[in-house]
């Protein structure tokens, strides 16, 4: 087992891992359209007796926001071809791309300008879900993000639809 | 730093993800193989209303749950090695955000008699006092070799053998040596214990390993489904088979952090 499989992938074997992802055909329309986000890259080590044993196998997860479906593939990096292909409905993180759209969309919400104290700004933003079956944060792809002071507790909470761009709920902390 | 670590009789690497913080892969004690990967895919966390109405029918918990990933975009600082008496550990703080209200430190701590420790301490301080945090450790224990393993579970008074796939809570009743579950090699009869952290709710999935079934870049499964590690579990059976052990706390928020979760697990060979 050469345990330099696991070595995190380099710049190049990233971008090798999503071109040849987006070249593949049964992703064609999601390429095409380009609503998708990347949420992550990485190594994947496949045991024996797995065909891709052995192999410098990448592991890329994408968000298409036109399907409103999840991309998990697995690309052999040896041998430049998409080996596994999974598209279903699961909410990965939010890629970093995603983090800061949640956080531009909440900051020119005027809701949460009204509620803003002087010295507040965005602490993090975070993949949510709602567990009411009536909200839109319990469907489709959401997330919070958090106002306050930089090391102090939190001080407003909007949750942030990322399908279409809009703050559906602004909450004071101590309320959440 | 190497990220190949030779010493107390343990052999790890180790690297940090995108989302499962500091994981330990290829990890062998006494020259033997212990653990393929182990690693911290994620800590969800919940919050309940801090004053509940009596006719409240949610239990006060209005919101779902919101994470955000341990990995590299959210470390602070470098990874640290420290070399203690009788072993070393390795330790990886993460902020989520900016100067945000979560915080953590990872630990993998590794002892010379064959002791290993997959810790997180929570700093908190969160939203506010009525939260709890759900850190999940996934283990893929090799016990020299994947296959031809089979766990039990320590209830009414003596081991059991788990069967199949499944849920398997910390109830507080737990062996002499307050270990609760235990994995063991058929041919060679080695074994690794663990014994959970008396003060946070552990529970095990107990799911056998599957191709398809790598570790998550979430917890949310589908938008009505179950949430992973419970979404894996089906009937299939685990008897003999290449199993794979999710760990999951439930560390109420109190006044008592920071909190230090996380199972202790014990090589038997």
């Amino acid at each position: 087992m050469d345990p330099a499989l696991f070595d995190p992938l380099t710049e190049g074997e990233r971008a090798d891992a999503l071109r040849v992802l987006t070249e593949d055909r049964r992703l064609a329309t999601m390429a095409k359209v380009a609503r998708y986000r990347v949420v992550a890259v990485e190594p994947l080590v496949l045991k024996p007796p797995h065909a891709l044993f052995g192999r410098r196998v990448a592991r890329v997860v994408t968000y298409d926001y036109a399907s409103d479906r999840c991309v998990d593939a697995l690309v052999d990096l040896d041998a430049g071809v998409v080996a596994n292909l999974q598209i279903h409905e699961s909410q990965p993180m939010l890629g970093r791309d995603e983090e800061a759209q949640a956080v531009a969309v909440a900051l020119a919400d005027e809701r949460v300008k009204r509620e803003l104290g002087l010295s507040d700004e965005p602490l993090a933003a975070l993949h949510y879900w709602s567990r009411r079956d009536l909200e839109i944060s319990s469907s489709r792809r959401s997330a919070v993000v958090l106002f306050g002071q930089p090391g102090a507790r939190a001080t407003l909470v909007a949750v942030v639809d990322l399908v279409d761009s809009q703050v559906t709920e602004v909450v004071p902390a101590e309320q959440w | 730093m190497s990220n190949c670590i030779e010493h107390a009789d343990w052999k790890i690497h180790w690297r940090v993800t995108e989302a499962a913080g500091l994981i330990i892969y290829l990890a062998s004690y006494k020259n033997r193989r212990v653990m393929w990967e182990g690693s911290l895919p994620y800590v969800t966390v919940d919050h309940q209303r801090e004053v509940l109405s009596i006719d409240e029918e949610s239990g006060g918990d209005v919101h779902g749950p919101f994470w955000a990933p341990l990995g590299v975009r959210n470390l602070v600082g470098a990874i640290r090695r420290s070399d203690f008496r009788g072993g070393f550990e390795l330790a990886a703080d993460f902020c989520v955000g900016q100067g945000g209200p979560f915080r953590y430190t990872q630990l993998w701590r590794f002892h010379k008699d064959g002791r290993m420790a997959p810790w997180l301490v929570i700093h908190g301080p969160g939203l506010h006092d009525s939260h709890t945090y759900h850190p999940h450790w996934r283990f893929d224990f090799d016990i020299d070799g994947a296959s031809d393993d089979a766990l039990e579970h320590f209830e009414g008074g003596r081991w059991t053998r788990v069967a199949e796939e499944g849920w398997l809570p910390y109830t507080g009743e737990s062996a002499e040596n307050s270990t609760v579950w235990r994995q063991i090699d058929f041919g060679t009869g080695a074994e690794v214990a663990i014994r959970p952290h008396h003060w946070e709710d552990a529970e095990l999935f107990a799911i056998r390993y599957n191709d398809a079934e790598w570790p998550p870049y979430s917890p949310r499964s589908t938008t009505v489904g179950q949430t992973f590690p419970a979404g894996y579990t089906g009937d299939d059976s685990i008897d003999g088979e290449d199993v794979c052990l999710w760990y999951v706390a439930h560390v109420h928020h109190d006044s008592a952090f920071p909190f230090t979760a996380g199972p202790w697990i014990k090589c038997g060979f």
